[in-house]
């Protein structure tokens, strides 16, 4: 055997997988030869220190780093992109702030005067804008004061027919009472009571304030 | 390992811990294999990034009736190794000083005696020091097979050439450490 035929089955001999007269040849060169011999007993040596390295760790944060590099830079799907829309809407203050802001356009809107239902482009002129807030404004300021002289004249009704009950109530009652023709709506011969004489007295109070 | 093509399929489905328990499976095998390619930690960090970016981009080609995900895996880090070896050739000739410097980071025992340590420790920085002056053939072939304990059948599917190849170039590969590992 020479020695490159030897080197080649290195491998072979080392891991036992040479028949046995073939081993027997190796082993023969080997006993003569003292370089064939260095070199498989530093071919066994470098093979028992690769076999005694150990695995190597990752550092701890390689695979959350892998992690972060595919499966969150992945590209996420419509659902989940309507989602990420979503998200911040839906937060307390934003939702907030948003119904605040649909309650002020609504009231815009509504002091403009546009109908969303039958809405038209020139609905959003400003000048039509500002026609019907003017419009709706003076309007709310008309049925503001009908509101306050309605009051008013409720209120001086409200006080006349007190005035008229105090009147008649402290007018002294005499034993036999007089006949008097009927004045309100009593047209049975008696003489009218209060409330009979308050009413009529508050009818022609508001027949007035009406007129 | 054997549910591999399972955890694969529920991959493809979109579930990202389907990927993770892939990732945590076969990440330290990967590492590895880079780190004894390239003999630099840091490189081995890229490229096991790298590697997995590109297994998570192909994934769906791969076919389980072909091999083993292991296979499949190990034949795609291969690629890319030997793609980052020629890209950065030109890099290393430079850098061959800082390759000295750069050390075996290994987690210690809390067991083992300090100066058995730093014996282990030396024992395989000249190993690795030693693999790095294979050429990548040799270094790749016998990384595969004494490092990864793949047998030749699996070698020769990772590396895309016979059989009785991959025999010569680990042969070849031991032959060259053992006279490297002398001369050192």
């Amino acid at each position: 055997m020479t020695h490159l035929e030897l080197e080649n089955l290195a491998s072979d001999y080392l891991e036992g997988q040479l028949t046995a007269d073939r081993r027997a040849r190796v082993e023969a060169h080997l006993g003569e030869c003292g370089s064939c011999r260095e070199l498989m007993a530093g071919v066994r040596h470098a093979l028992e220190l690769c076999h005694s390295a150990e695995d190597l760790e990752p550092a701890p944060w390689l695979i959350s780093k892998i992690m972060l590099a595919t499966v969150r830079a992945r590209k996420p799907s419509r659902w989940e992109q309507i989602l990420a829309l979503v998200r911040p809407v839906l937060q307390p203050r934003v939702a907030y702030g948003l119904a605040m802001a649909v309650f002020s356009f609504s009231i815009i809107i509504n002091a403009a005067g546009i109908r969303l239902s039958g809405f038209h482009l020139r609905d959003l002129n400003p000048r039509t804008w500002a026609y019907q807030a003017n419009r709706n404004g003076h309007l709310l300021i008309g049925r503001a004061e009908k509101y306050y002289y309605d009051l008013k004249v409720v209120y001086e009704i409200e006080s006349r027919l007190r005035q008229i009950r105090q009147q008649s109530g402290s007018t002294p009652q005499d034993d036999t009472p007089k006949r008097q023709a009927p004045a309100g709506g009593s047209t049975d011969g008696t003489a009218p009571d209060n409330s009979q004489l308050a009413l009529a007295g508050g009818w022609s109070l508001l027949r007035t304030a009406l007129e | 390992m054997e549910q591999d093509p399972h955890v694969v399929k529920r991959c493809l489905a979109g579930e990202d811990s389907a990927w993770e328990e892939l990732l945590r499976s076969h990440s330290r095998k990967v590492y590895n294999l880079c780190y004894r390619f390239t003999g630099r930690t840091s490189e081995a960090e890229d490229l096991t990034q790298e590697v997995f970016i590109k297994i998570f981009q192909t994934l769906r080609s791969y076919d389980a009736l072909q091999g083993s995900f292991s296979t499949w895996l190990n034949r795609v880090a291969r690629n890319h190794l030997v793609d980052h070896y020629r890209r950065t050739r030109k890099d290393r000739v430079t850098s061959s000083l800082d390759d000295e410097a750069a050390g075996v980071e290994q987690k210690p025992s809390p067991d083992e005696h300090p100066l058995a340590r730093l014996e282990a420790r030396e024992r395989q920085e000249l190993l690795q020091a030693a693999l790095d002056r294979l050429s990548p053939d040799m270094r790749e072939a016998v990384v595969l097979r004494d490092f990864q304990d793949l047998d030749y059948v699996e070698i020769a599917q990772v590396l895309g050439v016979p059989e009785g190849t991959v025999k010569s170039r680990i042969n070849r590969g031991r032959l060259e450490l053992a006279r490297v590992l002398k001369r050192m």
